[in-house]
This record gives C-alpha cells, sequence and structure tokens, in this order.
C-alpha cells in the first residue's frame, strides 16, 4: 500500500479558492490528498499555522493567494508574500526538508493551473514521504 | 587603541549627573555594581545622588533597550547603549513604542565586552564589526576605528554548511534542553508584547510542558515574530540558563531578511521594519 | 555508632554500578552551560567533580512535569485513567548541604499543609539521599550565603548517607538507619580508620564555622521588617528596577514548589499534568475575568521577596531560602537576592563579609 500524503491547503478567498472551485465544475482530476481551508486573503495566514500543521502530521502545507498586484484587498498578498518567504527560510533552517512548504499565486480564472500544482505538489510529498521531524509523536 | 573602560565610566557619570540635575531626563538607564565588580547589574539612577552607584566595565553586556517599554509614553529618559543596543533604540523608534524625542541617547563605543558567566569576549558573536552605536546624542568616547570588521553572519557558516538532517539533530538536541524559563523572551528588547503568543489560552499555540512539540512552537513562532527586528546584542543567548544558541537562529533569519528585502534591524530611524512593509517589485523568487 | 566507610575517587565509577544495580542512580552530569541530577546510564559519568548544579535537586521529588491522568476525548463519555507515576528505588548521589535543607521545606508544602502530596511522598519515600559537603579549602562561590541561614559547609542533617572528599579518598557516613543498612551493603567500600574518623568530625565540625557572604540572620526581624515595608511602593520600585520578571529564579530555587495544572490533547488524547509555574510569570495572577492583580514587576518581586523572607516565617516557621545562590548565579541581570532582603531592614544589623 503506497504512503497516502497528508496535505494542507490553505486558499485565499478571492482567487486560488475560486479557481479551486473551477477546477472542480470542470471536472478537473487532482489528487484528493489535499485538504483546503479557505481564508479571505493569504495575509491572514499566521505563519504558526504551518508549524502547527505539520506537528498535527500534514507531510505538505500549500498555500495559494492571488497574483502579487491583484490582491482583493490590494495589499494583502504583498506582505503574505514577504512573511512566507520568512516562514520558508525557517522551516529549512531548521532542518525540514525544503519541498514540503509551497506557496503559489493561482488565480480564479486558472483552474487548470490549481489542478496541475495540486498534482505536482502531491507527487513530491508522496516522493519526500511521510513528515516524521515536526509531527508529534503519540 | 585600547578601550578605557574607566573613562566611559567618567564620561557616563558626568553626563547622568548633568542631565539629571537640569531635569532634562527623569531617569537614566545604566548599569551599577551586583554583588562583585564582575558581575554589574542594570541600574535606574533617579536623583543625582544616584549618580555614583553607576558603573561601566566589560561585563555589562545588558541591552537597557529592553527597559524602555516599561515606562510610560512622555517619560524622558537618558540611555546607555552600546552598538547593538543603539540599534535595538532605533528599532523600537521605528515601531513607535517610543519617542525619538523622549530620550537621550549616550552612545558607548566599545570592543572587548565579555560574557560575565563565561569571561568570552562577545564582539563576533554579536553585531560582528559594529563597534559604534548607530544612534546617539552624547558619544561617550572616541570612535572606535581600526577593529577588525567582519560579517555578522560569518559565525552561521558551519551552520549552513550542515545537511538538513544534522541541522534538525543539532535542533532538536539544543532546544530540547529548554526548559521554558522565558529568560530569553525577557531579555529580549523587542519582545514587548502583551499577551505573549505562548501564555495565551484561547488559542493555545504551544504546549506549556518543557518538551519538545511546545519547545518547537515557541522558539520557532518566536524566530518568525523577530525577523526583521532583531538587533543581534545576544542578550536572548546570554540569559539561557542552560546555554542554548538561538543568536544562531535569530542571526539566520536576520540574514535572510537582509538578502531578501535589502535592509538590516535597527540602522535608519526612517525604515519601516521588513514585515509591515513590502514593495510591489519584491521578487517571486523568495518563495523558491 | 554510625559507621564511616570509605572509598577511592577513581573507584567511584564501581560504586555508581552497584548503586545502579539496586535501583535508579541520579547525580550531577555535565552539561552546557553547567550540571544537572540525572539518571545516571553510564556508571563512568559519576565523578562528583562539580561545584553545584543549574536546576536544584527538587527535579526528583517535583519534576518539572508530573501526568496526572490521561483521557481519551471522542467517546460518549469521557474516557479517563490516572497515571500511576512509576518509582523505583532511588539513590540520590551528591547533594549539596544547603539543598538536602530545602527538601526538609518543601516537605512543609507537599506533606503537612492541606492534602498531602502522594507524588512527592512516594519519591521522598524510596530515595535514599547522598549529601556531599563543599569543599572548605576553597573560598566560598560569591553567590553563597547558606551560612547566613545556618546551614553548614559539611551539614549531614537530612542526609541519610554523608560524604566528604579528601584529595583522592572518598568518606561515606551512615547518617540515618536507612543509610546504614545501605551503606552494609555495599561492596567495594573499607572501614575508616581512627585519624579518619577524626578528620570526618572536625571537618563537619569546622564547616559550621565556614564563612559564606553576609552574617546570621535573624528570621523574625526581618518578616517584621517586611511587614512594615509592603507598601512603600519606592523601595520596591527600586530594588526591582533591574528586574526582567523571567522565572529563572524560580525555577533553579531549591524551596519554589509554584506549579499549573494544565491539559494537553493532541488527536483527541490527552493528560492532564502539573508544570512548573513562577510567581514572576505576567500572567501568574491573572484571573478569569482578566483582572491581575500584579500587572507590574515590582509587584511581582515584591511577592516573591516577602513570601520567602517573611509570609513564610510567619505561616510556617523556617525562611524558604537555604543560600544555594543559584537565584543570583543564573540571573541573567545579576540581581541579588539577599541584598534585598539587607536593603530593606537598611543593614542595621547585618555586615557583609
Amino acid at each position: 500500500m503506497s504512503f497516502e500524503p497528508k496535505i494542507l491547503g490553505i486558499a485565499c478567498n478571492w482567487c486560488t479558492y475560486t479557481g479551486a472551485d473551477l477546477a472542480g465544475t470542470t471536472r478537473l482530476q487532482y489528487p484528493q490528498n489535499i485538504r483546503v481551508v479557505r481564508v479571505m486573503c493569504s495575509s491572514r495566514i499566521n505563519p504558526s499555522f504551518i508549524f502547527r500543521a505539520f506537528q498535527l502530521g500534514a507531510d505538505g502545507v500549500l498555500i495559494g493567494g492571488c497574483h502579487p498586484g491583484d490582491c482583493h484587498y490590494n495589499t494583502g498578498n504583498l506582505y503574505a508574500r514577504r512573511r512566507l518567504a520568512v516562514t520558508k527560510k525557517i522551516l529549512e533552517f531548521s532542518g525540514m526538508e525544503p519541498g514540503r512548504f509551497r506557496v503559489e499565486w493561482i488565480s480564479a480564472s486558472e483552474g487548470n493551473r490549481f489542478a496541475e500544482v495540486v498534482r505536482e505538489f502531491t507527487e513530491q510529498i508522496r516522493d519526500l514521504g511521510p513528515q516524521t521531524k515536526f509531527k508529534i509523536s503519540q | 587603541m585600547a578601550i578605557s573602560f574607566e573613562q566611559i565610566e567618567q564620561h557616563l557619570k558626568t553626563e547622568a549627573l548633568k542631565l539629571l540635575e537640569s531635569g532634562k531626563v527623569i531617569l537614566v538607564l545604566a548599569y551599577g555594581r551586583g554583588y562583585d565588580a564582575n558581575h554589574p547589574m542594570p541600574y535606574v539612577a533617579k536623583h543625582p545622588s544616584d549618580v555614583d552607584n553607576i558603573v561601566f566595565n566589560e561585563y555589562c553586556t545588558a541591552n537597557l533597550a529592553r527597559y524602555l517599554t516599561r515606562y510610560p509614553r512622555r517619560t524622558k529618559i537618558a540611555i546607555a547603549v552600546k552598538a547593538a543596543d543603539s540599534r535595538a533604540v532605533v528599532q523600537l523608534i521605528q515601531e513607535d513604542k517610543v519617542c525619538r524625542e523622549d530620550l537621550v541617547v549616550l552612545g558607548i563605543p566599545v570592543y572587548g565586552m565579555k560574557n560575565f558567566k563565561t569571561g568570552e569576549v562577545i564582539d563576533s558573536k554579536t553585531t560582528g564589526g559594529l563597534y559604534n552605536p548607530v544612534l546617539y546624542d552624547i558619544l561617550l568616547g572616541e570612535e572606535v576605528h581600526g577593529q577588525p570588521v567582519s560579517s555578522p553572519y560569518d559565525v552561521l557558516a558551519a551552520y549552513e554548511a550542515m545537511d538538513k538532517e544534522e541541522r534538525w539533530a543539532f535542533w532538536q538536541r539544543e532546544l530540547g534542553r529548554c526548559i521554558r524559563c522565558y529568560a530569553c523572551r525577557k531579555a529580549c528588547p523587542m519582545c514587548y508584547c502583551d499577551p505573549c503568543f505562548i501564555d495565551q489560552n484561547k488559542p493555545k499555540w504551544g504546549e506549556k510542558s518543557p518538551e519538545s512539540p511546545g519547545n518547537l512552537m515557541y522558539h520557532l513562532t518566536r524566530f518568525h515574530h523577530l525577523a526583521g527586528r532583531c538587533i543581534d546584542c545576544g542578550e536572548c543567548s546570554r540569559a539561557c540558563p542552560v546555554d542554548i544558541p538561538l543568536y544562531l537562529f535569530h542571526k539566520k533569519v536576520a540574514k535572510d531578511c537582509e538578502e531578501m528585502f535589502g535592509q538590516a534591524a535597527g540602522m535608519s530611524i526612517g525604515d519601516k521594519p521588513v514585515l509591515v512593509n513590502f514593495r510591489v517589485d519584491d521578487s517571486d523568487k523568495i518563495l523558491e | 555508632m554510625l559507621v564511616l566507610k570509605k572509598t577511592t575517587i577513581d573507584k567511584l565509577p564501581e560504586l555508581a554500578a552497584c548503586l545502579m544495580e539496586k535501583g535508579t542512580l541520579v547525580a550531577p552530569v555535565k552539561e552546557a552551560g553547567g550540571f544537572n541530577f540525572r539518571a545516571i546510564t553510564d556508571a563512568a559519568q559519576v565523578d562528583l567533580i562539580f561545584h553545584n548544579t543549574i536546576l536544584s535537586p527538587k527535579t526528583v521529588f517535583f519534576p518539572q512535569t508530573e501526568d496526572f491522568v490521561r483521557y481519551s476525548v471522542y467517546q460518549p463519555i469521557l474516557e479517563a485513567k490516572p497515571v500511576e507515576p512509576e518509582i523505583r528505588p532511588t539513590f540520590l548521589f551528591g547533594v549539596r548541604p544547603c539543598d538536602v535543607k530545602s527538601f526538609e521545606i518543601m516537605d512543609i508544602h507537599f506533606t503537612r499543609t492541606g492534602v498531602p502530596d502522594p507524588y512527592w511522598r512516594k519519591r521522598r519515600d524510596a530515595t535514599i539521599i547522598f549529601g556531599f559537603a563543599f569543599d572548605t579549602s576553597e573560598e566560598a562561590d560569591p553567590a553563597e550565603f547558606y551560612h547566613t541561614l545556618g546551614i553548614g559547609a559539611a551539614d549531614p542533617d537530612g542526609s541519610d548517607v554523608f560524604m566528604l572528599r579528601r584529595d583522592d579518598v572518598l568518606f561515606l557516613k551512615a547518617v540515618s538507619p536507612r543509610g546504614e543498612n545501605l551503606l552494609g551493603g555495599l561492596a567495594g567500600l573499607t572501614d575508616a580508620a581512627p585519624d579518619e574518623r577524626k578528620y570526618f568530625d572536625d571537618y563537619i565540625a569546622q564547616g559550621h564555622d565556614y564563612k559564606t557572604r553576609y552574617t546570621c540572620v535573624d528570621a523574625e526581624a526581618i518578616a517584621k521588617e517586611f511587614e512594615a515595608i509592603f507598601h512603600n511602593t519606592d523601595f520596591w520600585t527600586k530594588v526591582s528596577n533591574a528586574c526582567l520578571s523571567c522565572g529563572i529564579c524560580t525555577f533553579v530555587c531549591p524551596t519554589c514548589y509554584c506549579f499549573d495544572i494544565c491539559d494537553e490533547t493532541q488527536f483527541g488524547q490527552g493528560v492532564r499534568r502539573r508544570v512548573w509555574d513562577a510567581c514572576m510569570f505576567t500572567d501568574f495572577t491573572l484571573e478569569a475575568s482578566g483582572h491581575n492583580p500584579r500587572t507590574q514587576v515590582y509587584q511581582r518581586l515584591r511577592q516573591k521577596i516577602c513570601h520567602k523572607y517573611s509570609f513564610h516565617i510567619r505561616k510556617y516557621g523556617p525562611i524558604s531560602c537555604v543560600g544555594c545562590g543559584r537565584c543570583t548565579r543564573y540571573c541573567p541581570v545579576n540581581i541579588d537576592i539577599f541584598s534585598i532582603v539587607e536593603q530593606a531592614v537598611q543593614a542595621k544589623w547585618y555586615k557583609r563579609m
């Protein structure tokens, strides 16, 4: 039985989540390993969510937001870009595998791209294997 | 050019006396004698007669900027700062926690400061190469020139060279020793949040027990909260009773922020802290 | 006449191995930053070359985390089981006299007030204490002041076995019946000669005169002074100017016992446990309403000092301090707690040594 990754996806309401909806309505296939949480803007994301997700057993975390410049709230994703870049550096320096955390800018019309990114990311996590470093052992 | 700690102490006392007598400030944040000469304490002089108790020597490593946020706004304060401490003052001004007009900054240009627990010279562990305060109203000595200038990030080379497994093992070992005394948080001038995230219950961001999950959550989140704000004084690591080298991680985050956003913490009053700022042309490469 | 045995320092690992066969051996181990009491896994680690540990040995009886109840939540009826602490016979090896005395003070809180704490009691009953004299040929560590509180540098009071090192020889004297029983059963120890017995007794006696800083105190007088100056905000603000209110002094102190109970749940399984707390923490007195009577640092420092040097005397008799000096040694800003006591009583009676 091959390993089925548990992936947490956090998608901003206006772009990525809508894009994911589009992928759904156009019947695009993508792996069901991703569990999507909707936030109003990518800048709502507290880096502690990501650390906590890994502690609670997520094998991968994928963040999706509007393209910089297109944020529904004008500047949210510009802050998020900086903040999540720091989160990525911290995860790397602590020794977490770099491929487990990814940020993508996916707009509402990019249903295709959403499906593609999820497919790619799921495969990447499958190759990396279960995440054991942060995960709280039972 | 050797540093004369006695001269600096003299200048400090002279200026403190002038400021208190003239009423320009109501308190002076400086150093005083502790239980012996090698263990000085932070000292607050409020009356001209208190000035006699002020000392300055190579063990006066405490970053006095951490006391600035204790006093209400509009309190006129004189503060003795070394290079890294002056950066903390600048950073606090940037974050609007203290007003420039309320401060008289007494800058101390110095090198050869020592850790009072181990006797080790700490210059290379902190702002490496920065010996002169970046902000001051009165300089309590001559500017230091001719000392070796290195990058504050040189000490990271060995850790950046480790592969991720080694690094993980290293941090698990170090952070595993943490007893959650929170001295690091209290020693840091930039940790002024009330309540601190780790003390909150709804939501509970991290476990209270000094075990791996809670320790990791506490420290990693703290490293994140200090991104672009840590001014590299090293106080957190010196305060730690079990010797966790927190300064290494803070330095790494500071280095990454400087590379990604082109700005170091606490250098110029007009700057905006990096994570409350953005540039429309920030590169997406930083997310790779 | 209780026996005096001896062995040599290089045969310590043998003694350690012997004790490890009988139970858990806890001794000071060198770690980053200093020494700490740990359960020994390698007998060669035991060498008694240390001055004192960072955390006090109260960790053996009052660990930093103690699990009480394990529970499981996602069920119609919550399932909960008390956790039975696993306690083996324990040998606490190398405890300085001031720390041994601290156990007596802590016994008051854990066994003689309110509901006796079964966890403390069980651990205490299962442990044999090997006290270890300070080296009086060296000058006293500047942070320590146990002599001020009536504790001798070689005080065997409270230990089951008391140890003293003389060059390469380690003397072990049975102090309690349990200690005598144990020593009788340990191979590799030889009897000490009569002149060695004299040396031992003389050392203990002169240890009572070994001066640490400060002179002897009058607990009653101190308690009264603190009551008198409780509302003197200027005094308390002055002495707390440097205090970070971090919590290190509480954690390293052998006589601090405050704790918090918290529930830690993940994935529907959890444990209710006791963890150390500190009155120095900002939210120590934070109430459910949101009100916090001690928001200022001076209020918390006043509480800590008055508890130890004033309220404790009134309620229980002894000063809640053994002069081990850890609070001063590990304070990040070098605050000297006993100098605050001295300042409070305005140094009228007390002289610095």
